[in-house]
This record gives structure tokens, sequence and C-alpha cells, in this order.
């Protein structure tokens, strides 16, 4: 043991220097769902199957979309395995730490310049 | 039906004859024969003088209206017999089995906890799991049970049930460890009484971090009680995901695809890995060999990384579902977990020839916490605990689900019984799990990972074991042919091993207590659920 704590002196510690270097996470890694309001049929399915109860569906402009409560969510990603337009997108965002849980709380909001283009 | 079965049924029959009011195989190895109450004890007697090696799995409690139905579920020789009997809502009493078997002590209590079921003949009938002043009435786990404004109904208790008074005359010292203590990572307590150095009597108690899990799993849908069950325990996550999946997917009858079965293998073991080397290295933590601790758990950091490429997170895994598993493997990512699970393989030489020549190690561990065969048996601890005294038990060999019955592996025994052999079991079971891993990978087999099943689950009932870092795992879901499961009950590994720590402890020096707790990897979250 001696030997191996030795050698540990010239070696680079094995931490990470968070947060002046930033991790890479991996492709496939649950971050914060990305959710595209244009490919959403309102069905539902997602609040219905979320385990955290964290998804609500709100009125925008007459139809039901899905609002996150990204302070109740576990990103466990079943709303993105249940959506049938996959209108939820998996994201490696993590940095979401806030002091203000209203910040978590994300609005379906009709996107405008996308709608502009079309 | 298989030979094992079959012998079970005729010697239940020879000595029993009429009294067997129903006799159901649903699933392979596993028997469930119906008794009038007070049967239960002879049908308990006949399977254990046919297999001294026979424990208690767990006893599983349902209300069912009118009756409670208690299921004593006994595995003998892998399979798993299931002695159900009725008892009435009112009066619900029934015989203790502890004397027969003393493993099944905190199992009654349990129940008479969350279900008001007396056990006659009972050694402590005092709260296990639920709080002192919890109402005299309120039986959570009844399906009446009104979990509303509780704090209204609190009963009014000042002192708590500790005996203060020692009943020597006063030459023994009573020292609490817990609710809150630096040795513990997590709540529970223990109540020694001490002469001098040495310690005379331990009572254990758990249930602080009690959440009702069984209930809430009774509120929501099958999909999202895989990650509620997964959210027990933090470090075998996996372990009660598959668990669950496979029990759902028996009432179901589907079948996991091949390729899902392997791909569970995989993720499976690397559980059992981290979850192995982070005991290890809390046990030199304990032992005060810092820098072992600092080295496994540098070493650890590359497993949690391998289950992020993997399944999306370092910890919470969100792997298993019911049909299979969530995603697949990419081909590219292969090479790379081969490569770390070569390094490791190598660290684990070293660190086991630590273990074998270190004497600070071999101090703190060698016949420190003594459990003899005997007693292993009598108290049915499950896995590492029990292989670290020589008891041959590995659900993995017992009863293989997943792809355990193509891989092949050995069961690692040791047969001193001290703590020293409990961790050596562990770290040899890494290795074993890195070949295991190894071989799954190069035998992937092609096809889907995954097959639809319906939202709803028909009615009916299937048990489900799993063998957990700590042990076996045991499930018992009920479906009534609703998307929301009628019963879910989890016994949790550490639920069965905790009574050994009275036996490990008692006689030893205080000074050793918190080493030889760490060497049997209790984990109390999983415990309460």
């Amino acid at each position: 043991m001696l030997k191996e704590v030795l050698s540990q002196i010239f070696r680079k510690p094995a931490t990470q220097k968070y947060p002046e270097v930033k991790p890479k996470v991996p492709d496939g890694f649950r971050g914060r769902q990305i959710f595209d309001i244009d490919l959403c049929i309102g069905c539902g399915l997602c609040a219905r199957d979320c385990p955290a109860k964290a998804i609500e569906m709100v009125d925008v402009e007459g139809k039901k979309k899905p609002l996150f409560h990204l302070d109740l969510c576990i990103f466990c990603y079943q709303c993105a395995e249940s959506c049938p337009r996959n209108a939820i997108k998996t994201s490696g965002f993590f940095e979401l730490a806030s002091t203000n849980k209203h910040e978590l709380v994300v609005k379906p909001q009709i996107n405008l310049q996308k709608r502009s283009e079309a | 039906m298989t030979n094992v079965e079959q012998n079970i049924l005729t010697a239940l029959s020879n000595k029993l004859g009429e009294k067997i009011l129903q006799i159901q195989t649903p699933q392979p190895r596993k028997v469930f024969v119906r008794v009038n109450a007070g049967v239960h004890r002879d049908a308990l007697r006949v399977l254990l003088d046919k297999d001294e090696s026979a424990g208690i799995s767990a006893i599983t409690g349902v209300d069912l209206g009118e009756k409670i139905e208690l299921m004593y579920h006994i595995r003998t020789h892998g399979t798993i017999v299931t002695i159900r009997t009725e008892v009435s809502r009112e009066d619900a009493r029934i015989k203790s089995i502890t004397d027969l078997i003393p493993g099944a002590i905190f199992h009654e209590r349990e129940v008479t906890d969350l279900f008001g079921v007396i056990f006659e003949g009972y050694p402590s009938p005092k709260r296990l799991i639920l709080s002192e002043n919890w109402p005299k009435n309120l039986f959570p786990l009844r399906k009446d049970a009104e979990i509303t404004n509780i704090e209204d109904k609190l009963e009014k208790v000042t002192v708590l049930d500790e005996d203060k008074r020692s009943s020597d005359g006063g030459t023994l010292v009573n020292i609490i460890m817990g609710p809150q203590h630096p040795a513990f990572i997590e709540p529970e307590k223990f109540s020694l009484k001490v002469d001098g150095e040495i310690v005379k009597e331990v009572k254990p108690r758990i249930g602080y971090v009690h959440r009702g899990v069984e209930k809430a799993a009774e509120k929501r849908t099958y999909l999202q009680d895989i990650y509620l069950v997964e959210r027990i325990c933090g470090i075998c996550n996996a372990c009660h995901a598959a668990c669950f999946c496979q029990t759902v997917e028996a009432i179901m009858g589907t079948k996991a695809p091949p390729r899902a079965k392997y791909l569970r293998t995989v993720v499976l073991e690397l559980n059992r890995i981290h979850s192995h080397m982070l005991l290890l290295g809390h046990a030199g933590l304990e032992i005060g060999y810092e820098s072992f601790f600092q080295y496994m758990w540098r070493d650890r950091e590359p497993i949690m990384d391998m289950m992020e490429l993997l399944t999306g997170n370092r910890v919470i895994a969100s792997f298993s579902t019911i049909g299979g598993v969530r995603r697949d493997f990419k081909e590219e990512k292969i090479p790379k977990i081969k490569v770390e699970l070569a390094t490791l393989k190598e660290k684990m030489s070293f660190y086991k020839h630590l273990f074998d020549r270190d004497p600070t190690l071999k101090m703190r561990t060698k016949n420190v916490g003594v459990l003899n065969k005997r007693e292993a048996l009598k108290l049915c601890v499950v896995g590492p605990v029990a292989r670290g005294s020589d008891v041959k038990m590995d659900v993995r060999k017992d009863e293989p689900y997943a792809a355990y019955d193509e891989i092949p592996f050995k069961i690692i025994t040791y047969n001193e019984g001290d703590s020293w052999a409990r961790l050596m079991v562990r770290l040899d079971e890494i290795s074993e799990s890195i070949d295991i891993i190894n071989f799954a990978l190069d035998n992937l087999p092609s096809g889907s990972y995954r097959i639809r099943v319906p939202r709803i689950v028909p009615a009916g009932e299937a048990l489900g074991r799993v063998e957990a870092p700590r042990g076996e795992l045991f499930y018992y879901v009920k479906s009534n042919g609703t998307a929301y499961p009628e019963r879910v009950k989890v016994r949790t590994p550490t639920f069965s091993n905790i009574l050994s720590f009275v036996q490990i402890a008692e006689g030893g020096n205080i000074a050793d207590v918190p080493a030889s707790f760490v060497s049997l990897d209790p984990c109390f979250s999983c415990t309460d659920r």
C-alpha cells in the first residue's frame, strides 16, 4: 500500500476541476428535456405517465400543452418515451441549480420565429 | 414441474393429507399451498425437517376485505414454497412461527405494524416500522386505512419505550447508538448493554426512514412504479427495477427478449461492482484505514462513468422496463468498457493481496464478529453475509433470472464467518462480476431489446427474486386486472440480515461494533422502504 500511496504523489488529482473545467457528458445522458411545441398534439400521455407528476397540461391558444416542473422532475425520460410524436427530446444540459424554483418551471411557448418562417 | 417441486408437494401431502386446501404452481420454482390458520406451523415443520438449510424469505400480508391473507414464503432447494392462510379482520390472530424459525421475528413484527395481525407467542411485541406515536388502530397497508390529517390522530408519547433501568442490578451500562451516529450513514438505532468494553446485549430498532413505498405503489400505475421502486435504494436501484419488471412480466406471461436479458445482466453486474466497492471503501473508513477508502472510491469512479455511458445517469439507471430494457448499447461503446474493466481487474488483485497481507486490515477484521454457519441458517441471512459463513446460496444460481443460466460463474464462499470473510466474498465477487460482464458483452444476442406490453396487467400474482449486491431481493406483486397493482411487497436483503448483527456484536468489543456492523453492508433506506 505504501508504494501506491507514494506513487500517488506524482500523479494528477483524480477529481475533476469543476466548474473551471466542464465535464463532457456522454451522448444519451438524461439532462433537461427540450420540448418542441410544433410537434405536440396535446394528447397528455406525458403527463399521465410521469412518475413524479412533474408535467401539468395547460392551455396555450385553446390547446392543452405540457408545462414542465423541473424542480419535481426526476429525469427518467418516461415522457420522451411515451410521446407519440417525439416532441420531447433529450439534451445533455445538467446545470440546473437555481436559487429560485420558479425559474425551473418551463412553460410551453409558441415558437413565433419558426411560425413566421413557415 | 421439476422434481424438487414434486418432492416438496409429496412430503407435504404425506404429512398433512386432507389439511391442504389448495395447491398452485403458477410459475416455475414457485409453489403455493393453502392451509387453514394453525396448520401453517405443521406445514412449516415439514419443510424444515426436509431441508435443514430452508429459511424464510418473507411474510406477505394482503388485505382481502373481510379477511387478511398471510403468506409465508419459504425458500428451500432454490424453490419458493408459499404457505398461505387467512385470518379474520376483526380478530386477526395467528400462532407465531419464531420458535421454529428465529429469523422470522422481524417479518412478523412488520406484519403486525402494517396489518394489525397479532402473532401469539411473540418474543417482543414492540413497534418496528412505525413510530411510537402512530395511532393505535391505524394499520397503513389495510385498504380502508385513512392516512389523512395524521397530525391530529397521533398518540401522545412523552417517554420513549427505552429501558432505562438495567435488569442486572446496575453493572451494565446502556449505550444508545443512533438514530444519528457518526459511524452510521443512515438513521437506525441500536441499544447496547455494555459490561466494561464487552457488548452484552443489542436491541435494534429500524423504521426511521419508512416512507410507505409499498402503499404508494398501489396508487401509481405499473409504469410509474418502476421509477418508484428504483428509488427505494440508490445503490442497488437497477436490481429493484429489474426485479419488479420481471415479476410483472411473470404475471403477464411475457418474456423479455434474449438481448434485453443480456443487457440487464450487464447493468445488474455493474451495479454489484460499484455497490461492493462502495462498501469496501466504507469498511476501510470504519476500520480507520483512510487511504484504502480513498483509493477504493477513486477506482469506483470509472464504473459510475460506465453506468452513465450505458444508461444515461451515474446513479439511477432507469434501465429496465416491463418487457425488456429502455435503451440499446451502441457497439462502439463496448471496447471502451472492456478496457476499463481490464484495468479494474488488475487493481482488484492488488486489493486482494492487500487484504491477505496488510496487518491493519487483518487485525480489525479477522476473528471479529463471527457468525457461524448454524447461526446463519437459523437467522435466515442472505447474500454475502450468508456466503461469508459458508452458506452456498445465490439467487443467480438457485433460480437463474436474466441471462445467468447461460453465463458461467462461481459462487464465492468463505468458511471463516468473520468480518474479513464477508469483505473477501465481496472482493472476489467483483472479479467474478467483471468476467460475467465480459462474457455477456462477447455473447450479446442480436434482435430487439424490448417488446411493447399493454398498460393493463391481467389479474394474477407473481413472486420475483433477484440477487442484489446485498443478497436476495424479494418482490411479490398482485394484480387485480387494472393498470394499478393491488399489492406490491418488497423484502430487501438488509431486512433479513439486520437480525444477525445482534449475534455478531454480542460478546465482542464495543470498539469493533462499527467495523463489524459495516461488514454486513447495511442499507436502511432499503430496509425501511
